[in-house]
């Protein structure tokens, strides 16, 4: 009885490889040692902790670059008895947190160094949350999933309110950690229903373990039309769709994104939208492909819906990080039209992952330059207060305009060319009313957009009160210049990021 | 018998919860929660799922429960005020949303969308042979085994999801070294002015 047992419980974990996980696990063990190190090395003005996080974090994405080949060989790599699945698309995506970890680090030190708040456990959960989301977008398991996706979120729930001496950043933390919880709660009744029924004998195609994403899809494809089915994959969407910030489930985004330290809205905006997308890629184009009958006019109206929403509650917006927040549910809404065009196209799937990508790119350059030019007062950052920002610091305003400009869609820039094959690709799903909301859309963004640039370099009257020095090293100049190339150079050459076959 | 129980634990259970969101009161509704929490423990006891109904009454009912009033009591929460007018038009939607979501799982319960498979214990399935019954366990230990095989890694995520919402708790209440030597020195300059 042992040895049976034993055989029974090895046939488990055979699969487990865990030096296919080498990087989540390094980015874990980097966030423990960080932890120790507060402890053991001096405290000394020279920062410490930030450099063994910077260092540790750039040697995991060579890592993860050199790994790269080994990696996306054509079939996928199926690991831990069906819970991790790693494929071409998952290998960039581990890629994307990892950079945007790094970049999120760096610009932490920067807001950190304006306030009085604990350092460390800052980047410890910067770490924390980007490996988390890398497990997140390999997991091909929904317990993997779930587990996953918590941890990222209770790291996040932290981090919004992060900062603890300003009201609006604990208000903002409240209304997440109330709003992520239900999201949750939707999720997780979704996986309980779709776990229920697929687990049912008496139906056919029913697995022992209904939770994995290749036996759910068989049962899914053989009782497409049972209602508890359809149900809890709506769930479990609607739970997803929190996560991206689509229509019905947008009302949390812009006092999150006000009230979050600055870095923490460019994790927000950034990472978890699009971990958030490549999990909702990884189902609607697996375990939920046959349902596409209901996916495909429910996933429309909600892109339509979330494309307008956020343009038209932008336009009159002056904060800059409710902007960002408002025009980021804009683009969520665009990427929702690609994950609709991927369900009949294949090669949007890579088309959402090329704007994501591009999205990185421009959204870092906004908000690099939002972390240098903030004051210590960081939620309250006005349009006005960008005012003649291109006549006393050139170099700064240079860079918002590329990061506005790619964001906006304006032809040199990554941004364009990104816009261009979603567009293409909901041309060619013949999606034509979606794709003529889209384009209203962008020229709607242009709008808000412009009137942020019109405030940076062309401002008509010089305001005296606004004669704030805004300091910043080499270092920072240096770093917003490679984020500036690399959306210039996706825009000029699209083939430098070979996601399209 | 079975179904008579079950119903009135239901009961129960639902009341509580009921009583629960509609106490004005904190306190009185972190008890009806614990009698809500007691009762789905009984509702796991009907389905011979003891191992999680110990769960729920120890880890539920038991530590979180305490530390809920523990803090209720710490924070001295008064009574909260009804709202304002606003609640008409939410407390609609509300009930319209109810009945939207429980005409959706009648209809999806009640048609040939589930049927209702009997249960088989896995110690007389061991190999998996009878496929038209769903195995099930009550015991522990077979928890334990496919917690430290198959679910290793989610495991060992957990500790992470665990650790990170410790330091949270940490960094978001405790004042740092820093802060603190800024209260101190402002508080020198009120002294000196």
């Amino acid at each position: 009885m042992n040895d049976l047992l034993i055989d029974f419980l090895r046939g488990f974990t055979n699969s487990n490889d865990w030096s296919a996980l080498l990087p989540e696990v390094l980015l874990a063990l980097l966030a423990l040692v960080i932890l120790v190190a507060d402890i053991v090395l001096p405290k000394g003005k020279c920062n410490w902790i930030y450099w063994v996080s910077i260092v540790g974090q750039l040697a995991i994405l060579v890592l993860i670059g050199s790994t790269f080949a080994i990696v996306t060989q054509p079939d996928s790599n199926v690991l831990f008895g069906g819970l991790i699945e790693q494929t071409s698309s998952s290998q960039w995506m581990r890629g994307f947190f990892s950079l945007s970890a790094l970049f999120i680090t760096y610009i932490g030190r920067i807001y950190l160094s304006k306030h009085t708040l604990a350092h460390t456990e800052f980047y410890h959960l910067v770490l924390i949350v980007a490996a988390g989301m890398m497990l997140l977008v390999q997991s091909s398991h929904f317990i993997m999933l779930f587990v996953a996706l918590e941890t990222v979120t209770v790291a996040f729930y932290v981090l919004v309110a992060y900062g603890r001496t300003s009201s609006l950043s604990l208000e903002a933390g409240l209304k997440y950690l109330i709003l992520g919880a239900m999201s949750s709660a939707l999720l997780l009744f979704g996986i309980v229903l779709l776990y229920g029924v697929a687990g049912n004998p008496l139906l056919s195609g029913a697995t022992g373990d209904s939770l994995n994403y290749n036996q759910l899809s068989t049962f899914i494809e053989l009782n497409a039309s049972n209602l508890l089915v359809q149900l809890g994959a709506l769930l479990v969407l609607a739970g997803l769709f929190f996560k991206i910030g689509a229509f019905p489930f947008q009302i949390w985004v812009p006092d999150v994104y006000q009230g979050s330290p600055t870095p923490v809205t460019a994790y927000l905006a950034v990472a978890s939208k699009a971990a958030g997308f490549s999990v909702l890629l990884v189902l609607v184009n697996g375990p939920f492909l046959p349902l596409s009958e209901i996916l495909i006019p429910v996933l429309s109206v909600i892109a339509g819906a979330t494309i307008l929403f956020g343009n038209i509650a932008a336009t009159s917006q002056r904060n800059v990080k409710r902007l960002m927040g408002l025009s980021g549910i804009a683009h969520a809404g665009y990427l929702l039209v690609g994950v609709v065009a991927s369900l009949v196209v294949p090669w949007a799937y890579y088309a959402v992952l090329f704007y994501l990508f591009n999205y990185l790119f421009a959204s870092f350059a906004v908000f690099g330059v939002m972390a240098i030019t903030a004051d210590s007062c960081d939620a309250n950052q006005q349009l006005d207060d960008y005012r003649d920002l291109g006549r006393t610091q050139p170099f700064l305003g240079g860079v918002l305009a590329f990061g506005l400009g790619s964001l906006a869609g304006i032809p040199p820039l990554g941004g364009f060319i990104a816009k261009l094959f979603l567009l293409f690709a909901a041309f060619e799903a013949g999606l034509y009313s979606l794709l003529f909301i889209s384009i209203c859309g962008v020229v709607i963004s242009i709008y808000y957009y412009f009137a942020w640039i019109r405030e940076v370099f062309f401002s008509v009257e010089s305001s005296d009160q606004n004669n704030r020095t805004v300091e910043f090293s080499t270092a920072d100049s240096v770093v917003l210049a490679i984020i500036v190339v690399a959306i210039v150079l996706v825009g000029v050459y699209p083939g430098v990021l070979p996601l399209m076959q | 018998m079975l179904d008579i129980l079950f119903y009135i634990v239901s009961a129960f259970t639902l009341i509580a919860a009921l009583l629960m969101v509609m106490s004005p009161n904190a306190v009185n509704g972190a008890m009806c929660m614990i009698a809500a929490f007691v009762g789905t423990a009984a509702l796991f006891i009907l389905l011979e799922a003891y191992f999680l109904a110990i769960l729920q009454v120890l880890v539920y009912a038991g530590a979180v429960m305490v530390l809920f009033l523990f803090i209720i009591m710490l924070l001295n929460v008064e009574e909260i005020e009804p709202s304002n007018r606003k609640s008409m038009r939410s407390n609609f939607l509300a009930v319209l949303s109810f009945i939207i979501v429980s005409g959706l799982m009648i209809s999806a319960f009640s048609g040939e969308y589930l049927p209702e498979p009997e249960l088989l214990p896995v110690a007389a399935n061991p190999d998996g042979s009878v496929v038209s019954k769903i195995p099930f366990t009550t015991s522990s230990k077979s928890f334990g085994y496919s917690l430290f095989s198959k679910y290793m890694l989610p495991f060992q995520v957990t500790g992470f999801l665990l650790l990170s919402g410790m330091i949270g708790v940490i960094v978001i209440s405790k004042k740092s070294t820093e802060q603190l030597e800024a209260e101190a020195l402002l508080e020198k300059e009120r002294d000196a002015s």
